[in-house]
């Protein structure tokens, strides 16, 4: 088939071409003078952050110039059909790792053959052949400090509605709702999967009527905490720091906090992958993912970025050793396998 | 244009005023029925091997899941559409008493909140209907409630933030037909001894059912697609279709499944229209004649008729509070009033937010700054997504016009077998929700190139607002006295010269009310947008959505002032024109 032949030799080509490229830097930032990369990036602050620390720097020090365009929430449909029909629109786009599984099932990822020196401080949850992680981010509980009577140091706090009356809210999907549900009925985060969903859904039973609001957007969840309708909300933590940065009377409780990773990938059988591998390996980088997190509340994957951040940033970061070392890894491979089933009867748990 | 110079076969040939539909039937088949029947193809396939199979369709009745989520979405639905209805009649009844420049004046306030992104109409009622939001404040200050009320996060505010979206759908379709109705019926009438109830329960209402009916039809058929709301304002137990077959296309990626929960959707929409046929007829909304009406419906009819004469006689008694002319009822026109206020609220806290010197969407605002609208101003990438929506609002207001209005004219003259396949066909991506039709496009336009083109974008909005033309001018064509088309004709008037003399200014207000549909229609989409755009071309509600999706800031109500501001000067200027 035309299809297969064209990979095959592009990918040998690329492949030649990614060599000469590292072999030789001097020659390549000439040859490379009039490129240019698409990169989708979730916008917003991202846009901002990324620009700074990835764009700019990429552009000085390659020639290579970056237009960096907002994607959806979740592209894996754009990407499905950047592959098929072969148009690429985008060359790097960012991924979360559970993107990441589906796309890797359907052959879409192009190889990225970082070399392991470039990734050596990079965490290892966050490297992949075909995706390297920039940035963690991670589920947390947050409260409003002026409601609650003391500060919950946990899940367990979630539940107890008698020591800490107040409303509460979590998001409407069972990803991390029933790790929650779990931690808080005593499992480890160690011992979390594969999770015992009976277990989870009789938590959850217990509280289910005294959820206020079930949330369904990231800015949502920012905007509950922030306007004092809700007074213990489980969400992602940079959505609950910018509730705190705008003056919001709110605290993030790190403890039992489930964190995953967010990085590029390439379309598979996209012309300009081997620029494309080039700007990924460079954001590996510590100086330059340091560079993000003056814009964006997510962790560097690269954990020596931190010689670069000051340590009050540091402190609100995922992945800043005390925060880090506080939380889990949310399994990807189990939600990959069993997210389907698990959501429908979510959905009927809901709905009951 | 091939599409004129048959027009002159009109009567001759039985088909001949189906030819009139062929453009839009032809947009339709390549951009919509091909991709869909693609997409629908999955659902029966194999995703590995391309074999046929119905493991897909079995799923759904494993669980009852999928049916209580459809039932929701069917109860969400036909709420918001009854409320719609009910409400906007008043309103649309209020309105088309006035004189024409007053009407389009006080209409602007019903357009008013059409203008303003879903996305940015949604989080404003999350500030009015919080616990601690605006109302229950206001309720707790007066001392009217001791603790807030429940008013969002479950069916109530589901259906508040829906039927506030609907409401001016709904005013607008009913408002041509209104204007439509001869006042002097009513005069007629009462001469003949009608007391001020009879002449409205029998002579005027009847009139107006064609509005009524339609603006059910385009509310609860808008209805069935939405998510926004539902995300936002429901709770536990409001989660409609759309959703569902977002989360499969976005988070699974499980196309053939999606495919399946989508043609659930789309089947049991088609056959509740079906079931409306069966009570009103469609022709209520194609416009056709209803010569064959009485047979079909007596029972209705019949019944129909005896439930007005009910209602006249209920409302008898209230007669002697009305206004001379049985109609209006001046001294309770206090409700008009109050609809508008609940139409217009979300802007009250807009506007406000926009002027914020705050960080965030805190309400009232703490202090007042332009900082939010210097922030827009100096941004080349707002502008241009601004520049870029009113440059493929205009085009797709233009194309879905004339190509809705050309078939909303076939279908009103003809009597063929194919006017209901192909009224369903014209219909049809109203009912598909958004996102199926988005993934399917997304994929054709990829492979004809139009990703990330102006182009793809306006033929993607073309297929949303062709529904939404076709009903409006259909339902003005309803009133439309074709014995006028004779008398010119036999006056020696030619087709063109019928169409641009008669015709055409006789349907102006269902013209002008469609073309203000399709541009907004155009200018409040996202999906099509989201998917299209591939980010490279971004029009503002995608620029909205980006914004908001991670970051909410006043910029958004910002951005919502100036396009307000925007649109209401070309309205304006719109209505100097037509004069």
């Amino acid at each position: 088939m035309t299809k297969t032949s064209f990979l095959n030799l592009s990918r040998r080509s690329l492949l030649a071409a990614g060599a000469v490229a590292l072999a030789t830097p001097m020659l390549t930032r000439r040859s490379w003078a009039n490129e240019s990369l698409v990169v989708a990036d979730p916008g917003g602050p991202f846009a901002d952050g990324y620009r700074k620390a990835f764009y700019e720097p990429f552009t000085a020090a390659t020639g290579i110039s970056i237009n960096g365009v907002a994607r959806d929430a979740e592209p894996t449909a754009q990407f499905k059909s950047i592959v098929e029909t072969r148009s690429y629109i985008w060359d790097v786009c960012t991924l979360t790792l559970s993107a990441r599984l589906i796309l890797e099932e359907e052959d879409l990822l192009e190889p990225l053959n970082i070399e392991p020196a470039k990734v050596a401080n990079v965490m290892p949850e966050a490297v992949h052949p075909n995706m390297l992680g920039t940035d963690v981010y991670a589920t947390v509980m947050a409260y409003n400090t002026d409601m609650l009577p003391e500060a919950p140091t946990g899940w367990d706090a979630f539940w107890d509605l008698d020591r800490f009356p107040g409303r509460r809210c979590l998001r409407k999907n069972p990803i991390d709702t029933l790790e929650i549900a779990l931690m808080a009925d005593g499992v480890l985060p160690a011992d979390l999967y594969p999770l015992d969903l009976d277990r989870a859904f009789r938590k959850l039973d217990q509280i289910k009527d005294n959820i206020d609001v079930w949330w369904t957007g990231g800015a949502q969840s920012t905007q509950l905490l922030e306007s004092g309708e809700v007074d213990m909300i489980a969400g992602w933590n940079a959505r609950f720091q910018a509730a705190i940065d705008n003056g919001a009377p709110a605290k993030i409780v790190w403890n039992g906090g489930l964190y995953s990773i967010e990085g590029w990938g390439v379309p598979k059988g996209n012309p300009k992958a081997d620029l494309a591998r080039e700007f990924v390996a460079f954001c590996a980088q510590p100086e330059m993912q340091a560079k993000f997190t003056d814009d964006l509340a997510y962790g560097p994957t690269n954990l020596r970025a931190y010689d670069h951040i000051a340590a009050e940033r540091a402190a609100i970061l995922p992945t800043a050793p005390q925060n880090l070392q506080v939380m889990s890894l949310a399994s990807e491979p189990f939600w990959k396998a069993n997210r389907s089933a698990i959501t429908e009867r979510f959905n009927g748990w809901l709905l009951s | 244009m091939s599409v004129i110079q048959n027009v002159p076969g009109l009567r001759r040939f039985p088909v001949g005023p189906l030819w009139l539909v062929l453009p839009a039937v032809a947009l339709l088949a390549v951009f919509f029925l091909f991709p869909m029947g693609r997409l629908f193809l999955l659902g029966v396939q194999d995703p590995a091997t391309g074999a046929f199979t119905g493991e897909h369709y079995s799923r759904v009745f494993d669980t009852s899941v999928y049916w209580r989520i459809l039932a929701i979405t069917f109860r969400i639905a036909i709420l918001t559409a009854l409320f719609s209805v009910l409400l906007g009649y008043p309103l649309a009844l209020w309105l088309s008493r006035m004189d024409s420049r007053r009407q389009a004046l006080i209409a602007l306030l019903v357009l008013l909140p059409f203008w303003t992104s879903y996305l940015v109409k949604t989080f404003a009622w999350m500030i009015l209907l919080g616990n601690r939001g605006v109302l229950n404040t206001l309720f707790m200050d007066v001392g009217l409630i001791e603790r807030p009320l429940r008013l969002m996060y479950n069916e109530f505010g589901v259906i508040i933030g829906m039927v506030h979206a609907m409401m001016p759908l709904a005013v607008l379709t009913m408002l041509p037909v209104m204007n439509g109705i001869d006042q002097r019926l009513a005069l007629a009438a009462g001469t003949m001894g009608a007391s001020r109830s009879q002449r409205f329960w029998l002579v005027y209402f009847p009139l107006s059912v064609p509005g009524a009916a339609a603006a059910g039809l385009l509310a609860f058929v808008t209805s069935l697609g939405f998510f926004i709301v539902p995300a936002f304002l429901g709770g536990r137990g409001q989660t409609m279709l759309a959703q569902a077959i977002i989360t499969q296309v976005q988070e699974l990626v499980n196309w053939s499944f999606a495919a399946v929960l989508a043609s659930l959707l789309v089947i049991t929409a088609l056959a509740s229209i079906w079931v409306y046929n069966k009570l009103f007829g469609l022709s209520v909304i194609s416009g056709a004649e209803s010569d064959d009406l009485p047979k079909r419906t007596s029972l209705l009819r019949t019944g129909g008729q005896r439930l007005l004469r009910f209602m006249a006689w209920v409302s008898a008694p209230f007669d002697r509070f009305r206004s001379p002319d049985g109609i209006t009822n001046k001294k309770v026109s206090i409700y008009p009033l109050l609809a508008l206020a609940f139409l217009v609220a979300p802007i009250l806290v807009v506007f406000p937010i926009a002027f914020t010197s705050s960080n965030s969407l805190q309400f009232p605002p703490p202090g007042y700054s332009l900082r939010w609208f210097e922030q827009y101003l100096t941004s080349p990438v707002w502008i241009s997504a601004t520049l870029r929506s009113f440059g493929v609002a205009f085009a797709t207001a233009f194309f879905a016009t004339v190509l809705g209005g050309l078939a909303a004219l076939a279908l009103a003259r003809s009597k063929s077998l194919w006017n209901g396949p192909i009224f369903a066909l014209i219909l049809a991506p109203m009912v598909v929700p958004r996102i199926v039709i988005a993934v399917g496009l997304f994929y054709l336009m990829a492979q004809m190139g139009l990703v990330a083109t102006d182009a793809g974008l306006v033929i993607g909005h073309t297929l949303l607002a062709i529904p939404y033309c076709f009903i409006t001018i259909g339902a003005v064509l309803k009133n439309y006295d074709w014995r006028l088309n004779q008398a010119a004709e036999t006056l020696g008037a030619g087709r063109f010269t019928i169409m641009r003399r008669i015709t055409l200014p006789l349907l102006r207000g269902g013209v002008v009310s469609a073309g203000l549909f399709a541009f907004v229609t155009s200018f409040d989409e996202l999906t099509i947008a989201i998917f299209i755009s591939g980010g490279l071309k971004t029009t503002l509600p995608k620029q909205m959505w980006d914004d908001m999706f991670l970051q909410l800031n006043p910029t958004l109500a910002a951005v919502s002032v100036v396009v307000l501001a925007i649109v209401t000067v070309i309205l304006l200027v719109a209505q100097k024109i037509q004069k």
